[in-house]
């Protein structure tokens, strides 16, 4: 079966938490038109909230965060790119945090090197059958 | 590094100014006093730091902590100063994020709706066993998809839930509903190897991390099991979730949390 890029949508925000009712909002509206319920959404919101506190932590005021969303028929896909941390480095006691809180709510959770520095973090909500 | 010896000339003076001020309640002496501990102000606000408050506003409200701990201290305890100002001062500066984040006030209207939304999510969520999605809270209660999205974000975002607040239903404590200490949660802190900032919550906080994050239970089922609602479970949990994070990077043992 062919996948069906429905949207995509990306926000640059402030690495600033009162950016975090922003993209809540995004989530969870975006979640909708996948047609996950309140609980999944709510996940993925914990999950890009802890994420965002992460990398805030990292971050100075000026730089910027970008969040892209792929929506598509089966599962929801939220890509935090450029992401200065390395979330996969168990030396750090928040990294390991994080990444535990991320990965027990996500369907799936993936890092990889951003051509442009840092790291892509992808976590993915599945439409229930 | 030597270390000072107790009885430092520098020291001397200080236990003689506030022996002074004890008596005098001079005011020179005190501002002498507050002089001689700014680093101390300094260096705690800084643990605070990266919370969203500017450093100068964290550094006149340790200040104020101070006073307190210098107008209180008695020199005759045979106690430092420091040892008793900085709970003194770590407390001033606990007490205003507390203020900070529960002065969130919603419109009426919004909590209205609020009201609506959260109990046709748990009517739905008894009747079905699983979580509604945004179209069908829209679809039971006839608010549109865009004003339910608004309403469930909005006070999410206001809502500073405690861990003692009333529960949804009923004048129980959610501290009574979570129930005491479950010994499975040492796993908990296993699973996280993160065992110094666990033992810093509380084993009811630990509980609920521990039915979302070992027992795998989704919100609604937590709900289910507390009796309480899914939006507070919700918050419950981010709640929950932001504490043990501060705990991580600023490892203070902290105050019971209230509203």
């Amino acid at each position: 079966m062919t996948e069906q890029l429905a949207d995509s949508v990306c926000i640059r925000i402030q690495p600033d938490e009162d950016m975090i009712q922003v993209f809540r909002l995004v989530t969870t509206a975006l979640s909708n038109r996948v047609g996950l319920n309140l609980d999944q959404a709510d996940d993925l919101n914990t999950a890009l909230e802890e994420l965002f506190r992460f990398v805030i932590a990292a971050v100075d005021e000026d730089s910027r965060f970008r969040i892209r969303y792929s929506v598509l028929s089966d599962r929801l896909e939220v890509t935090a790119e450029g992401v200065p941390l390395d979330l996969s480095d168990d030396s750090s006691k928040v990294n390991r945090y994080s990444r535990f809180v991320i990965d027990s709510i996500t369907d799936d959770l993936c890092e990889s090197p951003n051509p442009e520095g840092g790291y892509n973090i992808l976590m993915v909500k599945y439409l229930s059958t | 590094m030597p270390r000072k010896p107790k009885n430092s000339p520098k020291r001397e003076k200080i236990q003689s100014l506030f022996r002074d001020y004890q008596e005098t309640r001079d005011a020179k002496t005190k501002s002498v006093l507050v002089d001689a501990h700014m680093d101390l102000v300094r260096s705690l606000a800084r643990r605070f730091a990266n919370r969203g408050e500017p450093q100068d506003d964290l550094i006149q409200v340790a200040s104020i902590g101070l006073l307190k701990a210098i107008d209180r201290f008695d020199p005759d305890r045979n106690v430092q100063f420091s040892t008793y100002a900085v709970p003194t001062i770590v407390g001033e500066l606990k007490r205003y994020f507390r203020d900070r984040t529960s002065t969130i006030r919603l419109p009426r209207g919004l909590r209205e709706r609020s009201y609506t939304l959260n109990a046709a999510i748990q009517k739905f969520s008894q009747e079905c066993g699983r979580s509604p999605n945004i179209s069908e809270i829209a679809g039971i209660t006839g608010i549109s998809e865009e004003d339910v999205i608004e309403g469930l974000e909005s006070v999410e975002t206001a809502a500073v839930a405690s861990l003692d607040m009333a529960k949804d239903s009923g004048d129980l404590s959610l501290l009574d509903v979570l129930g005491d200490e479950d010994k499975e949660l040492s796993m908990l802190d296993e699973r996280l190897s993160l065992a110094g900032a666990m033992s810093n919550l509380e084993a009811r906080e630990q509980n609920l991390l521990y039915l979302r994050f070992i027992e795998g239970l989704s919100q609604t089922e937590i709900a289910d099991r507390l009796g309480i609602s899914q939006m507070h479970v919700s918050r419950l949990l981010r709640r929950a979730l932001q504490i043990l994070r501060h705990e991580l990077v600023t490892p203070i043992s902290r105050e019971p949390f209230q509203t």
